[in-house]
């Protein structure tokens, strides 16, 4: 066991390259609670699902090897072959402290997976989360994650996918004092298709990091990934996204965008895409752009008679709306799109 | 003609001095953009309420400059005169606010604005308008009726509508968005910059029937065009020429004619 007195040496920081503009160690402070406390998460699994405590999968993230030390037990989910339970597996009251979760979905199986991430005032949470999914096994997961000002989580998610499975997942972060939330894929058969979306949205002095590592070394894989921001104040937002093509993995298309919007002089978006490909017959690509609200634009929509702030407000949630366009929970969409709009009424001020 | 007798209902129980409503410029002076280059050098006009009055001019003469400073956009600023519309001070107020008063702006280049469906767009903005003048707001029904309606008459698909407003639309569908949107929101002075520009024949003979048929004692307009071909069809009350950043020269609806026959050149120096 690590001791308390030597966490924060082991908090990764920005001489790690993967941590450069998300240093954890400077955000934890010693003695923050839940540094080396044990989560208490809060499961509704869908009917004929049950938790389970136990080993788990292990994790070599160093985020991953810290909720190992200090989690105990993993949360464990198991959905058998070609079960499609019709409720969502909900997971709440990730407050603070470390957390493991394993989910397992068998041959053909789904589920739906929809995380509420909020913690408490200087709450610190570090949740690991690995899940493979067996051949033509589908999982959807939603994540909602809204942290007070000064609370710092990360949240990794390790995924090993076999053949012909599918991966859907959308992120909405509204921030926090640090959020890096993870993505790890690992394709271990042909046909994967994973769409991985996500947007945030940050004003004061809040932080959050997408980060995403996609390794493919199996032909035929459809990847997509579409991540949106919009930072005001002093907001900084990081996007980090990493495709691994091994030679093996032919005819593989890939995508890979992130666009941000930045609306003050003070705030930051700090981008690296990565494309790393060994196999010679791929369709790999990525965009990034940062920019501002349309000035004409909006002088259009004043002339009309829509006040600065609405207007401002309608072209930004305009430019997020396509991050969560595919989700075919109409409900879930609706409720996401109304959280996008109350944090532009509060943020714009109408 | 169109038959637009509806558009005279659901104004509530909002009550206007109509006579009062006159565009008043006096000796407006304006400079554009960082390098703050002088474009209006003293313009002075009256349009009384009823009357339709046309600008026409040279490229450059400062027509389109005239259009924004009215409506008062960023980058467009008044150093010298004043404008009224209705007794209120224009230039005080936010470009929102000259919209609620009963400014509108028929754009030369409409602007598209992507994600939002005309319907919300429109919706948003007559609610808005009406919100700032203290008026009801209207309800999703009567506004889905008046707006269905009206895009019958001014021969709009209805899956115009539900598209994202101007995203993809021709210049001559554009141009009769603008006029739908004018329409839809009944304003007491409109001003219409080059909107026959980008118009085959047929477009602008609806742009014209709907331009008309808000013609009334109780609202004011002013036609910003660099040819005559619009006025065949919209008879204005006066004509006006705008070189060199004022008015140079006036007269009545066949003075367009002889101007667009001997050009701008004398009014240039």
């Amino acid at each position: 066991m690590v001791g308390v007195m030597n966490i924060i040496n082991q908090l990764p920081h920005r001489r790690m390259e993967a941590w450069k503009w998300t240093d954890v160690s400077r955000a934890v402070p010693e003695g923050m609670p839940g540094l080396s406390l044990a989560m208490a998460p809060r499961f509704t699994p869908p009917a004929g699902i049950s938790v389970m405590q136990g080993e788990g999968a292990t994790s070599d993230t160093v985020m991953g090897k810290l909720a190992a030390n200090f989690a105990g037990q993993s949360w464990n989910f198991h959905v058998p072959a070609n079960t499609h339970p019709a409720d969502s597996l909900l997971i709440e009251n990730l407050i603070s402290g470390h957390g493991r979760i394993t989910i397992k979905l068998e041959k053909g199986a789904s589920l739906t997976v929809v995380e509420h991430h909020k913690g408490a005032d200087k709450s610190f949470a570090n949740i690991d989360m690995q899940i493979h999914l067996a051949e033509g096994a589908k999982l959807t997961r939603i994540l909602v994650h809204d942290d007070p000002e000064t609370a710092t989580r990360i949240s990794t998610a390790s995924l090993t996918a076999e053949k012909d499975t599918k991966f859907e997942q959308y992120v909405l972060s509204f921030g926090g004092a640090l959020f890096r939330l993870e993505t790890r894929l690992y394709g271990k058969g042909e046909g994967i298709e994973a769409h991985m979306n996500g947007a945030y949205l940050l004003s004061g002095d809040k932080h959050t990091d997408m980060t995403s590592h996609t390794e493919l070394s199996h032909p035929n894989c459809h990847i997509r990934q579409s991540v949106k921001g919009v930072v005001t104040d002093k907001a900084r937002g990081v996007f980090q996204g990493k495709f691994h093509v091994e030679k093996e993995a032919q005819h593989t298309d890939a995508e890979m965008r992130h666009d941000a919007l930045m609306l003050s002089d003070r705030a930051q978006i700090r981008s690296k895409p990565e494309l790393e490909i060994y196999a010679d017959d791929v369709a790999c690509a990525h965009g990034n752009t940062i920019g501002a609200l349309d000035e004409s634009a909006l002088f259009y929509m004043r002339q009309r008679g829509i006040p600065l702030a609405q207007a401002k407000a309608l072209l930004t949630e305009a430019f997020l709306a396509s991050v969560f366009d595919d989700m075919a929970d109409e409900d879930m969409k609706a409720s996401l799109m109304k959280q996008i709009n109350q944090w532009l009424e509060a943020s714009y001020g109408f | 003609m169109l038959d637009l007798s509806f558009l005279l209902f659901g104004r509530g129980n909002y009550q206007i001095d109509w006579n009062k409503i006159m565009l008043k410029i006096n000796d407006l002076h304006a400079v554009v953009g960082e390098a703050r280059s002088q474009i209006l050098t003293g313009l002075s006009l009256k349009v009384p309420a009823g009357e339709v009055h046309a600008i026409m001019g040279p490229n450059g003469a400062g027509k389109s400059t005239l259009s924004y400073v009215l409506t008062g956009r960023d980058d467009y600023e008044v150093t010298e005169g004043t404008v009224e519309l209705g007794g209120q001070n224009l230039l005080d107020m936010e470009p929102e606010e000259r919209a609620a008063s009963g400014l509108f702006l028929s754009f030369q280049y409409p602007l598209e604005i992507p994600g939002v469906p005309t319907m919300t767009f429109l919706k948003t903005a007559l609610n808005a308008q009406r919100k700032a003048r203290g008026e009801e707001e209207m309800g999703a029904p009567e506004f889905l009726k008046k707006a269905r309606a009206l895009a019958k008459e001014l021969k709009i698909k209805p899956d115009m509508l539900k598209r994202p407003l101007n995203v993809g639309f021709s210049g001559g569908e554009k141009k009769r968005m603008e006029i739908f949107q004018m329409m839809m929101l009944e304003p007491s002075f409109i001003v219409m910059d080059e909107t026959d520009s980008g118009l085959d024949v047929d477009a602008l003979r609806i742009v014209a029937d709907g331009v008309n048929s808000l013609r009334s004692p109780d609202r004011g307009m002013l036609i910003i065009t660099h040819y005559q071909r619009l006025l065949d069809y919209i008879t204005p009350d006066k004509v006006h020429v705008l070189a060199g950043g004022k008015i140079a020269a006036s007269g009545d609806a066949d003075f367009a004619k002889l101007l667009e026959k001997e050009g701008y050149d004398k009014y240039a120096a």
